[in-house]
């Protein structure tokens, strides 16, 4: 195996695309998982340790760009990811334990696609962007259109993810984050991230989405309308819920069966809610 | 096996010049080059938390971090943590409230709680819970480690 630790994202591009089998390395807490257990052997590792630009945070009109190599626990600590914002920090602070959120960075859980985390679900809750850069230059594309299937991302040979922006959202919106595992810090279950706003005691913004549950995060335009222009109320939430779980295509594991997984949601859709109303003072 | 590559690694204040393949992972560099066998070899996938290190303060697992990766970073094994032959506080804590038994874990979980204890030394039992999330032990069942390290806080678990 062959390892390189280019200064300039062009420089990483170039490597990439001219290597046969070659991947990016981030914080390696999947990828040296996977090495370790033999299941993957790149011919050649591009280390992103020494890229600066990936390591930023900045601030701009539409919201937060956070580096490709922002590690969770920074992200768990960045409090101008706040209103709907705060729920790609309340997904970091949540996922897994210290030690993986001390290793594991943002452009990593993106890269990786797998469909039992969180960080992606927040993303789309979020309606991140994604900056990828390639030969041909860089492009931002919607998360929803970065995260094709289990495990697959559309980015081409060659491409890799530089940073992530986190729009400012609705004015007056919150972001929340619920996860539910039978052990504290596995991998959830289900999981469940949410933007809501509300006016009064009346619903008038909610986008909700679903982990753990398809090959990638769950969002059904359906349950968001569901929602509008209601008081949360049991019915309603049930009726989301049930919305979500029909679309739902989990799948049976040691941490849940699917017909588990789908009761769960709704279950823990009411819970996010109100937490978040909580959270809103509304 | 592919070429190495020659680093410097800092490891307990110390720098150590070394040349290693880049897949070779930090825990397999410190146990098999260097012999500070006192990080433990567990599961290779960050579930057990006995290969535990701190890189600049922070615990990370020493099984899924590449040595090559790690340059100019400060490491710190359980061999620093014991001062001219005096156990740590930590270390007291536990062998005293016999929380230690086969030991396999202990390393990790030392670290962990040093890390914890160095950033906040007023954790409730609840941070303690969950600094040491990464950390199983298949012998204690957890009560007495957690009941350990609460007791050099003041806290009740
Ligand atoms: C024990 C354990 C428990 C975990 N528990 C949880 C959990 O509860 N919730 C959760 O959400 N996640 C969990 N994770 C997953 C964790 O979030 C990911 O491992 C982590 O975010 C991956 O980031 P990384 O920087 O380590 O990526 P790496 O492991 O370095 O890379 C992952 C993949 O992405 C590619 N890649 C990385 N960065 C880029 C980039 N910028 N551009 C292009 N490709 C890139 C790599 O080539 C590789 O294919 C867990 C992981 C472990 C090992």
């Amino acid at each position: 195996m062959r390892y390189a630790e280019p200064e300039t994202v062009e420089e990483g591009v170039s490597l990439l695309s001219s290597t046969e089998h070659s991947r990016c390395i981030a914080g390696g807490a999947t990828l040296v998982a996977m090495m370790n257990a033999g299941h993957i052997a790149p011919a050649m590792l591009v280390s992103l340790h020494r890229m600066r630009e990936l390591f930023a945070i900045t601030e701009s009109a539409d919201g937060l760009w956070l580096g490709a190599m922002t590690p969770h626990r920074v992200v768990a600590a960045e409090t101008r990811l706040r209103g709907s914002m705060g729920v790609v920090r309340s997904a970091a602070g949540q996922l897994a334990h210290p030690s993986i959120r001390n290793m594991g960075t943002i452009g990593g859980s993106v890269c990786l696609a797998d469909p039992s985390t969180e960080m992606p679900v927040a993303l789309v809750a979020a309606s991140a962007r994604v900056e990828i850069a390639g030969s041909g230059g860089r492009r931002i594309v919607p998360i929803e259109d970065v995260l094709v299937d289990r495990f697959k991302t559309s980015l081409g040979r060659g491409e890799l993810v530089t940073r992530i922006l986190i729009p400012r959202g609705i004015e007056g919106a919150v972001g929340h984050h619920l996860r539910f595992s039978r052990v504290s810090g596995d991998y959830p279950t289900v999981s469940i991230s949410l933007t809501l706003s509300m006016q009064g005691d009346r619903c008038v913004h909610a986008s909700v989405v679903v982990g753990s549950c398809g090959p990638v995060p769950l969002h059904v335009a359906a349950a968001d309308q569901r929602l509008l222009h209601t008081p949360l109320g049991e019915e309603d939430v049930a009726a989301a819920g049930q919305l979500l779980a029909s679309a739902a295509a989990p799948i049976d594991d040691v941490r849940g069966s699917a017909e588990y997984r789908r009761m769960l949601i709704p279950r823990l859709l009411g819970r996010a809610l109100s937490q978040a109303r909580e959270l809103a003072h509304v | 096996m592919s070429d190495k590559i020659s680093l410097s690694l800092r490891v307990n204040g110390a720098s150590h010049a070394l040349a290693v393949a880049p897949e070779r992972t930090l825990l397999e560099v410190l146990r098999e080059e260097l012999r500070y066998t006192g990080t433990k070899r567990g599961c290779d996938q960050g579930s057990c938390g006995a290969c535990m290190v701190l890189v600049d303060g922070e615990p990370v697992f020493s099984c899924l971090s590449l040595a090559v990766t790690l340059r100019d970073r400060e490491i710190t094994t359980i061999e620093s943590v014991e001062a001219g032959n005096e156990l740590h506080p930590i270390q007291r804590a536990l062998v005293q409230h016999g929380a230690v038994q086969c030991g396999f874990c202990i390393p990790g979980v030392v670290l962990a709680a040093k890390a914890l204890l160095d950033r906040n030394p007023h954790p409730t039992v609840d941070d303690i819970r969950h600094a040491l999330g990464s950390n199983t032990c298949r012998c204690s069942g957890y009560a007495r480690i957690v009941q350990a390290i609460a007791s050099l806080t003041g806290e009740r678990p």
